[in-house]
């Protein structure tokens, strides 16, 4: 069967969906990321990173791990000490005809522009075909379907440094007949709130957001210069807009996945807990643009970093009432 | 409203969110590419965001990620397009 390439927000879930389409199983990317319980966030300080960070989603592999628990699909997973015996196998696997997913360095991904590329190890493609020495690449961030050379593929596979690619490959091997979508997305729904809302963990969830509410009106003291100041201010916005993101750092997703799911269940407190979830998105996205207009202008006084700080613990207050109101919501569902 | 119409209102729109006040909107070519080398307008990724924003506000269009956003917001015509199809105001 010939693989349809389609453009997607996320490069994880956009990966997983589109091997799960070739399959045969008819499920769209938001339902996917809403299942495997994608939305998240956490905010980090530690000696390993040169600056606080934030995620706004699950740790890469928990959107694979994640579907295939709650629908039932079995996916192959492997991973190489062997340069020679990664691009064997994946050799091997195209010549039968399997398209497969690749984890990569997304910095040789270089059918994409150069300004865009950076060395980031988890960036998830889909290699559908090899042609004489080049491969034909499915990118979610590619309008079409690339071509990439050997060698780069080889690089980007089994780059070095954290999260280290390892040569991993993974692909579906069985799909179940049918599948229970009730209690996959309600399974999901209950994860996702538990982690957003239940975790006692002080930088996970709602928890993690009003810490990086606290946290970011002290980052001039961590940042070297105003000018590095400016640029971990400007990535807050990167990290929410422009990261695969699918925009408001995926809260625009969940909503989507919210009112696939209402639809699929003919469950209209979905759609109202959607339309909630959307407005918390428009108010993250107006962070987003505040932290870029004061990062680009270099105004970054205590007063507004002390603006953007109340921003983000607005948006606490905001999806605390929303995951305490979803969780329930999971519960009286069950 | 003719299609004309919104691209003019459009142009005003963008030259009102980023507070462009060298540039004529009769210099904006309605083909124009916004963004990249030699836009006339000179925009970059958070010009983006405030165009994006500044639509959604006036004619209730969502225009969720980057992916969406490079092919809509290539020029004034496809802008207007994308309006014509989708506005709720």
């Amino acid at each position: 069967m010939t693989f349809q390439h389609k453009m997607a927000a996320h490069c994880e879930s956009g990966t997983v969906t589109a091997l799960l389409n070739h399959a045969g199983l008819s499920i769209s990317e938001p339902l996917v990321f809403g299942i495997s319980a994608g939305i998240f966030f956490g905010y980090f300080e530690s000696k390993k990173f040169p600056f606080p960070t934030f995620v706004v989603r699950n740790r890469p592999g928990q959107i694979r791990t994640g579907v295939a628990k709650r629908i039932g699909v079995n996916f192959k997973e492997q991973r190489f000490r062997s340069t020679e015996k990664g691009e064997h196998a994946l050799d091997s696997l195209l010549a039968a005809g399997n398209p497969v997913a690749c984890q990569t360095d997304f910095f040789y991904m270089n059918y994409l522009p150069n300004h865009v590329r950076v060395h980031i190890n988890v960036h998830f493609i889909t290699v559908v075909e090899k042609r004489g020495g080049v491969y034909v690449v499915s990118d979610c961030y590619s309008p079409t379907l690339a071509e990439l050379d050997r060698d780069s593929l080889v690089k980007a596979r089994f780059a070095g440094g954290s999260f280290s690619p390892r040569g991993f490959i993974f692909y579906p091997v069985s799909i179940p007949g049918s599948i229970d979508y009730r209690k996959a997305i309600w399974s999901g729904i209950r994860s996702a709130a538990f982690n957003m809302v239940k975790l006692p963990i002080p930088f996970i969830g709602v928890k993690g957001i009003r810490l990086f509410a606290k946290k970011v009106v002290d980052w001039p003291k961590l940042a070297r210069d105003v000018d590095h100041l400016s640029h971990e201010i400007m990535k807050i916005n990167i990290f929410l807009e422009d990261q695969g993101t699918g925009g408001a750092g995926f809260r625009f997703m969940y909503a989507t996945f919210l009112r696939e799911a209402s639809e699929l269940l003919n469950d209209p407190d979905l759609l109202e807990m959607s339309k909630r979830i959307m407005e918390i998105g428009d108010r993250w996205r107006e962070i987003s643009l505040f932290a870029a207009r004061i990062g680009k202008r270099r105004d970054l006084g205590s007063d507004r970093l002390g603006e953007l700080g109340a921003m983000i613990n607005a948006r606490a207050d905001d999806e605390e009432l929303f995951f305490r109101d979803l969780l329930k919501l999971g519960k009286s569902k069950k | 409203m003719t299609n004309n119409g919104l691209k003019d209102e459009i142009k005003n729109l963008i030259m009102e969110a980023l507070n462009i006040d060298d540039v004529n909107p009769e210099d904006v070519g309605d083909d124009d590419s916004l963004f990249g080398e030699g836009n006339v307008l000179g925009l970059d990724s958070i010009d983006a965001l405030e165009i994006v924003m500044a639509l959604q506000e006036k004619y209730g269009v969502r225009i969720d990620d980057k992916n969406q956003s490079r092919f809509i917001l290539k020029s004034i015509s496809t802008i207007a397009e994308f309006i014509e199809k989708n506005r709720t105001k």
